[in-house]
Formats: structure tokens, C-alpha cells, sequence
């Protein structure tokens, strides 16, 4: 602890001078009218010095005054070593992604070190190591008065790129300042210019050293995508010990995580990794990995196309032989596209009919009719269709090939033949295929040729040797439609045997989603890049434009933040992770006194809280000397204690839980989803408000109960929305519900998944039969409008809720012991959703198909349902009334 | 009656204003104030007895047989016809005397402390009217010494002469702490009420005066509770209820002891003075009944 202005502390050893002052200084005297104060006249002198203040009453005063002192001196609680050194004080601090985790204690570390260079009335500069927004290199701010620095250090934020050591370094030959302390606040990565850089620094000056024993700092590497997983990749520096688990988020384009997983990275590894395994619908919605607890570019993997599923349809012409090893249509397709896309294999109606990226149709000959205009409808809509060629297509082309074939096909070699099979020519650089090497051992010796036209070398994406087309495409409509003049297997040629062709279908399927991935130099404007903490925001003034074959290498630089590139059509993601080399900890600046980040607490100040103590100390010394003086009246202090001390009455609800056999009310089971729990409530309260406008019933607000924990004896029904995954119901529970629909409850069950809503809780009826298991439920049949509910208040012949149509369930026999009174009734109307009124009195659930006539009778069938568990089977003798009339009559 | 006695007690001390009005509060005063008297003294006079001696009164006393020397016309003739011996009736000694009453209408008199239930005045007055009710109900003399006019009450006898009493005590100035050089007769007896705070000279040289006239007397201290115990405690600064004197007591815990010693020495000076001079003295404080004062007071006044 230190004192901030020590020379106040000179003011204690005027204490003692206090203390004699308060010991002469007797309190004003209290006066009395006495008549015989001649008697005591005499007797003030001898009696004098037996008059001095108590002495803990002075020691109280001395210690409050001793508090004001120490107070006004400004101690500081941890305020840390003196810097070295009497020059301006040089902030050093690493603001690359790596800071941006523990972004918060970093700057709260060199607030700290400016907290003592202000104190020794030093100036201060900063020097950023980062390249900043505008790409300009680190800079050493000039030295200046540590108030005004801290606006700028206030101002500044981690980075999307990695700090630069070697750039600092030549900001640092600027400075020159006599007795200068550095105080360096590293994210602890090894660069490249670190041997250099620590030498700058310790030629600087002394320097303190603030970081972490290991960085913290973790990066998400690009996924791979597997067959049917992608995995995450996440590196770190290498520790010793091991490290806590990285938690993956799988996210969506609106930040909804898909999926979670966690990587444990073992000790002395630099790298860890897990399978995200997601239904392709839903994997083709990632847009990014997220690492969670650490904001930063690093923990933000941004996915574009190259990463997500294209469903591709496998069809051949004679689906019998297809189906041969080594020799059929779809063998060598299959085992192409199988390891990174989803195959699917069907007729073609059924392939057209779900969702899907790519058709293959394997030598298949497109039927004129309905067939025909099916596919071509598919491929104008943006499907892209690859075909192959084969004796079938030979024979018979159809419409829906991109170039005009001729007839019969082309034999290049054999024994009949002076030709030779031909090989592979370069791909023409306009084509999706272009990079990729040619093998030389691939020979095509059959394919069909198309007529030849002017513009056939523009649809040519690929050409043999003699510069026959083997691929053609051409665009229709938003899609497009590829051939292999050649096909599918090893029949006719090579190329299915070769590397080449994996390469070439999986280029071919990116391309299936309209992406024109083909890895050119078109330059891609950057459309959102991630900001120091791996938020996607707007590119900064100096981002400029990837060239598309670019990516793979390009480190984030101010130049090219991590982001997202291109069209809107066609995004290509750089992130942080691809560039980066592995990362290592740096080893500490030479010669440096280093401080470990958040051990070093925040300095506090004690004078507030001290000079507090004291002004407390006084209020009491002014309460005792009143009671001293005797103007302390007991009954006053006790009134005002007693006013200070009240406590707040007790509320309304807490009675309602207290008590609730106060009122009647309905109930819900807490189910433990929020949001079920919610429409619960809301629904129920809806129903009462309801019920107290149209009958003479009067029901307090909904109670949720949980059986077993709750008595559910007061609550005349109850309300059981059906959660699929929601933990089954304890055996206390369960015999809480039976003694519950023993003894005259009723219990309304919603799946919420039936009639008009079927399918909107997938798996409630499920959990319906899982609990109607262990339930005593009693034999149902369906509910008609004979029954006592369907009368109850208002006549009624259908049931809805939110839905309708669904079956209702009641109890079939009738039962004595219980009044005949069903002790359930079960349906999937989501009633409580119809009924449920918002706080502007708005019905926030619409019904489904809709109409206010629908919610009109869902509130009827809630009073029906009200009146029935509050009133039994009253009205089922009305029912009887004719028979009766009749009777009395005769 | 209690209830009005109490009323008596918290009187407000006497305002100066006209004539009229303090008739007023008079009126409104004396009926309660003539009881409570009455009450005092009827609850003494039960325990008393007349004088049991032959002399000058009213009631028969005793027959005895006429002897030579009788007067002739002190035959009781009726007496003497049941049989044939003279008999003279002899009735009780009776011996009106006159009984000077004062009470002090200092300042310090109209003071109360927060323990008492009335002012030192207040119970001066009443044990004086109680006693005075006593004596006018044994057939004495009564006259009250008041400051203002020598004596404006003058001898009054006879049972209606208690409210003339009560009214001169009423209209009486405030008074000075001890009685005044008054014109009084001879062999009377005197009663002062007081608190005899002032020094002890004085009151020896009024003491004196007054046994030099002749008169034979009594003199009754009354003390509030807290002049007595002196309930303070702190720094206090006390004053005198006129103001005249002014003490600061640092710690009245520290000088209660010592206050003690000097009351008991005045208390003491105030009883030699009495002895000799002839007079009784007692002490009353105002938190004891006023009957046992006036007991107390009325015995001694008759064994005299």
C-alpha cells in the first residue's frame, strides 16, 4: 500500500494536539432552573476536573480524525512496484486477434501502469504492435500527459490480424527518450522478428513484461469437410499441462448454433480436432464455427460454399448392370462423390422431387413427355445436370444435352482402327476444370462427337488431344447441363480410373450451387470482415479486393481482413486460421520484469472508504454525545429504528404460494421449457380472464405447479403441455398425478402435435405413450358431443385450440366413484396457445387455419372445460331432462 | 376530590393581570381548594382529642358539688333537684388562641422539578388552608400574614372564615422568601411555611423577631424531591428561578454528596434556630402525603 500524498500524513502528529483540545473542551453545558442552586454554588471548583469528555468516546473522535487524515492521503491498496526509470513511460502492447480474448484485462493492465506513471508525474506514449485499420505501419505515439493517452488507450481494440513484431521494431528506431521504462503487454505468440524485437525493447529501456504463462489465445482452423461430417480444427500454442476443453459452436447465418462440440486439445499438442455430424439440410446452413468463450477473429471459422453438402442424384441407363462392381454405370461415380457429398440413388421422379444440387444421369436416355420437361424444368431452375455418355445415348440423343450429338459414337484405337487412343489436352483456362494436371496415362478410346458448330470450342470444357470436345456444357435457364462425351465407367475410357476424375466431379459439384469457384484471378471485393473480436461488420476503408485463386495463401493483413469476399451469390471466406503458421509461445523479452496478466489486481483506492469510515464514526460520536447530553430521547430512537427496520409488506403472490387454497385457479405443469412454460401461463390466464367475464365462476391468476413437489389438491385443473425431450416425469410425480385424478382432478394433456398441427411437435405423442405408460389413465374413447364437456356451458361440436381437427380423448366407462367425471382429457389442440393473450391484449399465437370463429370456440371449449371440472357432471343430468319430464308426466 | 385536589396541585403559578379576572380564576379555584383542605383536616382530626380540662367553653364538661365560694348562679338547679346536694356544671376549657399562618410567595416556591407532582407552593398552601380548617374547626383563631398589606386577612373565626382565609391566600402578591415585620399580638402562635433556602442569619434574625414579640411557633420546610436528592447528572448549568444565581456543575454526579452535606447543614441551622427560639420545626417534601405533614404539624401544635 502506498499513499498517494504522503505529506498529508504529517497532519497525525497534530493528533495529540486534538486530543488535549478535546479533553479541555468540556460539551455545552445542559441548563436547569434550580431553586436551590445557592447551595451549589460553591461547589464548582472542586469538582471541575472530574468533567472531561469519557475516554472512549476521545478515542473514537481521535480514530475518526485519524481516518479523515489517512483518508485525504490517498492510500492505494495493491498499487504495485515503481517504474523504473524517470522518462516518459512507453506502453507496449500487443493488439493483434491473439489480444482480443482477454482483451479486457490487458487494457486494465496498462490503465494500471499509467496509474503509476501518473502518479510520478510521467508522460507516457503508447506504440500498438498490430498493423492499424488503415494499414499504415505501428507507430509510437509522441510522449504525452497520461490523462490524454488513455483516451487512446481507451480507443483502442484487438485487431482481425496478427500484431507485427518486425514493424514495430522500426517504429522503435524513432524513439529516443532518455530514462524511458517500457512497459509491454504481449499476447505471448513467437514471430518472426522476436529476437529483434526484444532486443529493441531492452535497448529502450528497462522494461516489465506483462502477460500470461501460456497465450491464451486459440484459433479456429479451416474445417474439413469430410463425407458426411465436418471436422473442426482448433490450434493453440503447445502447453505442458492440459489445457480445458475448446467448445465448437456450429453456427447458422443467424447466429442460431446448430451444433456443439469439444476438442481437447492433449499436452504438448498444438492442435486438436472433432466431427461435426449434421444432417446435410442442416449442414448446408452453417455459415460458421464458432469457438466459444474466446471473441476473437481467430475463434471464428467463416464457412462459404466450398464447405457445405450439395445432394447429388445418381441415375443410369440400365439400372440392372449399374449396380456391377468395377464394371457398372454408377460404380466408379459412387465411390467418387461419396466421400464428400450425400449420394443419392433413386428413380427420377423421386430424385427431383427433394432437394438436390446435382443430377448424374449415367448413359440415361431422357424420355420425351413428362420426363423430359421434369428435368429440363429442374435444370432451368439452377440444377445442374451432368450426363454420360454410353451406347444408349449414342444411339439416341436427346434434347437435353448441351451440343448436338451425332449418331453413333467414335472408336479411337483397336484393331480396326489407325488411330490411337487419344489423350487429355490442357484444360482451357475459361473452364472449371482449369489447374488441375492433365495425367498422361489417361486415354479416352471411345466417346460420341458433337456436330460440330462454331461455338462448340466455347461449350468445350475440357478437349482431347486432337481437339474433339470430352466435356461440353451449356447454360439453361438459371442451371446448367454438362456432358462426358465418354462414360461412366471403364468402357470407353481412362478417366473414371484416374485421379483426375475426382477432381473434376468434385469441381463440378461446387459448381452446382451457382458458385463460379473456379480459383481465377478475379479480384473479390470484400462484402464483411470480422472485426478485432470476430464480429462481422462492414470492411474497413482500407480492405481491398482477393483475387480468387488468392485465398489459400493470403495471411489477414489490414489489406485483406478475415471475412467474407465476393458476390452475394458467390462468397468466399478467407479466415485468420488458413495463413497462419503454427503458433508457439514466445519466449520472454530478455532482461524483463515480468508481471502475469489478471494476477496483478487492479490498484484500489482506500481514501473513499476510509473518509466514509469516518464520517461514519462521527454520526455515531454525534449520537453518543447527544445521549451523553441526555437529549437522546429512548422512545424516538426506538420509533425511528422501528421506521428504519420495517419490513416491506408482504406481496399479494407470495400469499398466493403461501396459501392457494385462497382462490380458485387453474394450473399448468412446469415442464421446464421456458417457452412451453410461458404459453402455459400466458394461456391459462387468458382462459380465466375469460371464464371471469362470461360466467359467474371467478378464477385467480395460474399457478404453475410440478407434481410431487407441489400439493395439487386446490387447482380444479391442470394443464399438461407435452414436451417431447422434456425428462420424463419422477415416480413421485407420477404418483402425486394418480392420487391427483383419484380424488376429482382433471388433468387436460396437449400434445400440441394434432389435427391441423400435426407434425409441429415431432415426438410428443411419443412422449405421450411414454408417460401413459407409467400413468393411470383410464380406458378413452373419443370426445363426442353427447358428452357432458360438449354441454357443460355453451353447446359445442368441435373442439379446437391453436389447431383443429384433432381427436379429443375422454374417459369411455362411466365411473361411479368418481361422478363419471373423466379424470382426463387428451388432445393436441394446443389450447393454451389459442387462449394465450399477450400484455397488449393481443392474441400472439394465430390460429391455425385461422379465424376468429376458431378462437371464439377455443375459448368456449376452455369455459366448457372449466365448468366441468368445477361443476362435475351437473349438466349430464340435464341431459336426462326429457326422460324425467316424460316420467313425471305419466 | 382526589381528582380535584390533583387539579389544585398543578395549578398554574398566579398570573398578574386585572382584577376581574383573577377573581375569575379564583372562583374557579376556591371550591376545590376549600376541599381538599376540609379533606386534609377531617382525615387528622380523627385522631385527636379535646383538651379534657375544665375552663371557659361551650360543652359540658363534668358535675361536681357545690362548695363554699361558688358562685350561686353556676348551680345547675336541674341537676341539683334529683337529689339534695347542689351541683355546679363545669364546662370544658376552652381556649381560643390565635394562630398567625404564612406561607412563603417567593419565586423559588412556584417551581416544580420533572419528579414532582406539584410546586413546593402549591403543597405550602394547601397544608396551610388544611391547618387552618383544622384550627377554625377547634374553634382558634386563624390569621394569615401576607406581604403585601400588614394585615389585610385579620383574625377570623368561625367555620365560614376558612374561605375568607383561602381568598386572602388567593389575592395575596407574591411574597417575599421570609415573613414580614409585621404588627402581631402577643402569646399567639405562628406557622410558616417555606423553603428556608436563604442564608441561615436572615432567617435567625426574622426567627428572633419573632420570638421576641412573644410568639411561640412552627416552621415547616418544604421541599421539592429534587432539592432534596439532587437527580442530575452531566455538565449542567444551573440557574436560580429568578435568575439571581447561576452555577456550572461539570458532572453533578461528582458534587452530589457534597450538596447533600450542605443541605443537611442548612436543615440542621434552620432546626437550631428553632430550638432556640422555641419554635417546631419539620421538613416536608413534596413527593409525601400532605396528611402526614399536617399530622404531624397539628400535634405539635396542640401539645404546645
Amino acid at each position: 500500500m502506498i499513499f498517494a500524498a504522503p505529506w498529508l500524513l504529517l497532519a497525525l502528529a497534530a493528533l495529540p494536539l486534538l486530543w488535549w483540545l478535546l479533553r479541555v473542551t468540556p460539551p455545552a453545558p445542559r441548563r436547569e432552573t434550580f431553586p436551590a442552586v445557592r447551595l451549589l454554588l460553591g461547589l464548582e471548583a472542586t469538582e471541575e476536573t472530574s468533567a472531561h469528555t469519557p475516554w472512549w468516546l476521545l478515542a473514537l473522535r481521535m480514530l475518526a480524525s485519524a481516518l479523515v487524515i489517512v483518508g485525504l492521503a490517498q492510500p492505494i491498496l495493491d498499487a504495485g512496484a515503481r517504474l523504473p526509470g524517470r522518462g516518459p513511460v512507453l506502453l507496449v502492447i500487443d493488439d493483434g486477434w491473439a489480444a482480443a480474448p482477454d482483451w479486457a484485462r490487458r487494457v486494465q493492465a496498462a490503465d494500471t501502469a499509467l496509474d503509476r506513471a501518473e502518479r510520478a508525474g510521467r508522460k507516457a506514449a503508447l506504440l500498438a504492435t498490430a498493423p492499424a485499420e488503415d494499414a499504415g505501419p505501428p507507430r509510437v505515439t509522441p510522449a504525452m500527459p497520461v490523462a490524454d493517452l488513455r483516451a487512446r488507450l481507451a480507443a483502442l481494440r484487438p485487431k482481425p490480424w496478427p500484431s507485427d513484431h518486425a514493424a514495430a521494431v522500426a517504429a522503435l528506431q524513432d524513439w529516443h527518450a532518455p530514462g524511458t521504462a517500457v512497459v509491454y503487454v504481449s499476447d505471448g505468440l513467437a514471430q518472426p522478428g522476436d529476437a529483434d524485437f526484444s532486443r529493441t525493447l531492452a535497448t529502450t529501456g528497462p522494461v516489465i513484461e506483462i502477460g500470461s504463462v501460456v497465450p491464451e489465445a486459440r484459433v479456429l482452423l479451416p474445417p474439413r469437410a469430410e463425407a458426411d461430417r465436418l471436422i473442426a480444427r482448433v490450434a493453440q500454442a503447445p502447453r505442458d499441462a492440459a489445457s480445458p476443453e475448446a467448445v465448437v459452436l456450429a453456427q447458422s447465418g443467424d447466429s442460431r448454433s446448430l451444433a456443439r462440440v469439444s476438442i481437447v486439445i492433449p499436452p504438448g499438442k498444438g492442435e486438436g480436432e472433432a466431427a461435426i455430424v449434421l444432417p446435410p439440410e442442416l449442414r448446408n446452413r452453417l455459415a460458421r464455427l464458432v469457438l466459444e468463450g474466446q471473441a476473437s477473429a481467430g475463434s471464428v471459422a467463416l464457412l462459404d460454399e466450398r464447405w457445405r453438402r450439395r445432394p447429388v442424384g445418381l441415375l443410369a441407363g440400365d439400372a440392372a448392370a449399374a449396380e456391377s462392381p468395377l464394371i457398372g454405370q454408377l460404380y466408379y461415380l459412387r465411390r467418387a462423390l461419396a466421400p464428400y457429398t450425400e449420394v443419392r440413388e433413386s428413380d427420377l421422379g423421386t430424385l427431383l422431387s427433394r432437394d438436390l444440387s446435382v443430377l448424374i444421369l449415367a448413359d440415361r436416355v431422357i424420355a420425351e413427355g413428362e420426363e423430359h420437361d421434369r428435368v429440363a424444368d429442374w435444370v432451368s431452375r439452377g440444377g445442374l445436370l451432368v450426363r454420360f455418355a454410353g451406347p444408349a445415348t449414342a444411339g439416341h440423343p436427346d434434347g437435353l444435352l448441351p451440343v448436338r450429338l451425332l449418331q453413333g459414337d467414335r472408336q479411337l484405337g483397336g484393331a480396326l482402327s489407325w488411330s490411337q487412343p487419344a489423350a487429355l489436352a490442357p484444360f482451357p483456362p475459361d473452364s472449371p476444370f482449369a489447374g488441375l494436371t492433365v495425367p498422361t496415362e489417361v486415354r479416352v478410346r471411345r466417346q460420341v462427337l458433337a456436330e460440330p458448330s462454331a461455338d462448340l470450342t466455347r461449350h468445350s470444357w475440357a478437349t482431347l488431344t486432337d481437339g474433339t470436345p470430352l466435356v461440353t456444357e451449356a447454360t439453361v435457364g438459371a442451371g446448367r447441363i454438362v456432358l462426358f462425351h465418354t462414360t461412366a465407367n471403364a468402357d470407353w475410357s481412362d478417366l473414371p480410373l484416374s485421379g483426375l476424375f475426382l477432381d473434376m466431379l468434385r469441381r463440378l459439384v461446387a459448381l452446382s450451387v451457382g458458385v463460379a469457384s473456379a480459383e481465377d484471378a478475379t479480384v473479390l471485393a470484400p462484402a464483411e470482415t470480422l472485426d478485432g473480436f470476430g464480429e462481422l461488420s462492414p470492411p474497413p476503408q482500407a480492405a481491398t479486393g482477393l483475387a480468387g485463386d488468392a485465398f489459400a495463401g493470403t495471411p489477414a493483413s489490414p489489406r485483406h481482413p478475415p471475412g467474407l469476399y465476393g458476390p452475394e451469390n458467390g462468397r468466399r471466406a478467407l479466415n485468420l486460421g488458413a495463413a497462419l503458421p503454427a503458433l508457439r509461445a514466445a519466449a520472454p523479452v530478455a532482461g524483463a520484469r515480468t508481471e502475469l496478466l489478471g494476477t496483478v489486481p487492479a490498484e484500489r483506492a482506500l481514501g473513499p472508504w476510509l473518509l466514509a469510515a469516518a464520517l461514519a464514526l462521527f454520526a455515531l460520536d454525534l449520537v453518543v454525545s447527544l445521549g451523553l447530553r441526555g437529549l437522546l430521547r429512548p422512545r424516538l430512537a426506538a420509533v425511528a429504528l422501528a421506521l428504519l427496520l420495517v419490513a416491506p409488506s408482504a406481496r399479494a403472490d407470495e400469499l398466493a404460494d403461501r396459501y392457494p387454497a385462497l382462490a380458485t385457479r387453474l394450473a399448468y405443469l412446469v415442464t421446464g421449457d421456458e417457452q412451453v412454460d410461458g404459453v402455459s401461463r400466458a394461456g391459462l390466464a387468458g382462459l380465466s380472464d375469460y371464464v371471469n367475464r362470461r360466467t359467474a365462476a371467478t378464477l385467480a391468476d395460474p399457478a404453475p405447479v410440478t407434481p410431487g413437489e407441489d400439493d395439487l389438491s386446490f387447482y380444479p385443473l391442470l394443464y399438461w403441455p407435452i414436451v417431447p425431450d422434456a425428462a420424463p416425469p419422477s415416480a413421485a410425480a407420477i404418483a402425486s398425478l394418480d392420487d391427483y385424478m383419484g380424488h376429482g382432478g382433471i388433468i387436460l394433456i396437449d400434445t400440441r402435435n394434432g389435427g391441423s398441427g400435426e407434425g409441429f411437435a415431432p415426438g410428443a405423442d411419443a412422449a405421450l405413450q411414454e408417460i401413459g405408460r407409467r400413468l393411470t389413465i383410464p380406458a378413452l374413447a373419443p370426445l363426442t358431443t353427447d358428452h357432458v364437456l360438449a354441454r357443460a356451458f355453451y353447446l359445442l361440436r368441435e373442439f379446437p385450440g391453436r389447431y383443429t381437427g384433432g381427436t379429443v380423448w375422454v374417459q369411455r366407462d362411466q365411473d361411479r366413484a368418481n361422478d363419471s367425471v373423466s379424470p382426463v382429457v387428451i388432445g393436441g389442440n394446443d389450447w393454451a396457445a389459442a387462449w394465450a393473450v399477450d400484455a397488449a391484449g393481443q392474441y400472439p399465437y394465430a390460429a391455425i387455419p385461422g379465424g376468429s370463429r376458431q378462437r371464439t370456440l377455443a375459448y368456449r371449449f376452455g369455459v366448457n372445460l372449466v365448468m366441468y371440472a368445477l361443476t362435475g357432471n351437473y349438466k349430464g343430468d340435464q341431459v336426462h331432462v326429457p326422460d324425467i319430464l316424460e316420467r313425471l308426466g305419466q | 376530590m382526589s381528582l380535584a385536589a390533583a387539579a389544585f396541585g398543578r395549578s398554574a403559578p398566579r398570573r398578574e393581570g386585572s382584577a376581574a379576572r383573577r377573581a375569575e380564576a379564583l372562583a374557579g379555584r376556591l371550591p376545590p381548594l376549600m376541599v381538599a383542605a376540609e379533606r386534609v383536616a377531617a382525615t387528622v382530626a380523627q385522631g385527636v382529642h379535646g383538651r379534657r380540662r375544665v375552663g371557659q367553653g361551650e360543652s359540658f364538661w363534668q358535675f361536681r358539688p357545690f362548695v363554699q365560694g361558688d358562685a350561686i348562679t353556676r348551680i345547675d338547679w336541674r341537676q341539683s333537684a334529683k337529689s339534695d346536694r347542689n351541683f355546679i356544671r363545669e364546662t370544658e376549657w376552652e381556649a381560643a388562641q390565635t394562630v398567625c399562618l404564612w406561607r412563603s410567595g417567593d419565586a423559588s416556591m412556584r417551581w416544580r422539578s420533572r419528579a414532582a407532582v406539584v410546586e413546593k407552593a402549591a403543597r405550602a398552601e394547601l397544608l396551610l388552608l388544611a391547618l387552618a380548617a383544622l384550627l377554625l374547626r377547634g374553634g382558634e383563631r386563624v390569621r394569615l400574614i401576607t406581604g403585601s398589606s400588614g394585615n389585610a386577612a385579620g383574625i377570623t373565626a368561625g367555620r365560614a372564615a376558612l374561605e375568607r382565609v383561602a381568598e386572602a391566600l388567593a389575592r395575596a402578591a407574591p411574597d417575599a422568601a421570609l415573613p414580614p415585620d409585621n404588627a402581631l399580638p402577643r402569646h399567639a402562635r405562628i406557622v410558616l411555611f417555606g423553603d428556608f433556602l436563604t442564608p441561615l442569619p436572615e432567617i435567625r434574625t426574622t426567627v428572633g423577631r419573632l420570638a421576641a414579640v412573644p410568639l411561640a411557633g412552627h416552621l415547616v420546610q418544604v421541599l421539592d424531591p429534587a432539592e432534596a436528592l439532587l437527580p442530575y447528572a452531566g455538565r449542567i448549568r444551573f440557574e436560580g428561578v429568578a435568575r439571581e444565581f447561576e452555577a456550572l456543575i461539570p458532572r453533578v454526579e461528582g458534587v452530589r454528596a457534597e450538596y447533600a452535606r450542605r443541605l443537611a447543614a442548612q436543615q440542621q441551622g434552620l432546626a437550631d434556630i428553632c430550638a432556640a427560639a422555641g419554635f417546631g420545626f419539620s421538613i416536608h417534601r413534596t413527593d409525601a402525603p400532605p396528611e402526614a405533614a399536617l399530622l404531624a404539624l397539628y400535634m405539635a401544635l396542640t401539645v404546645r
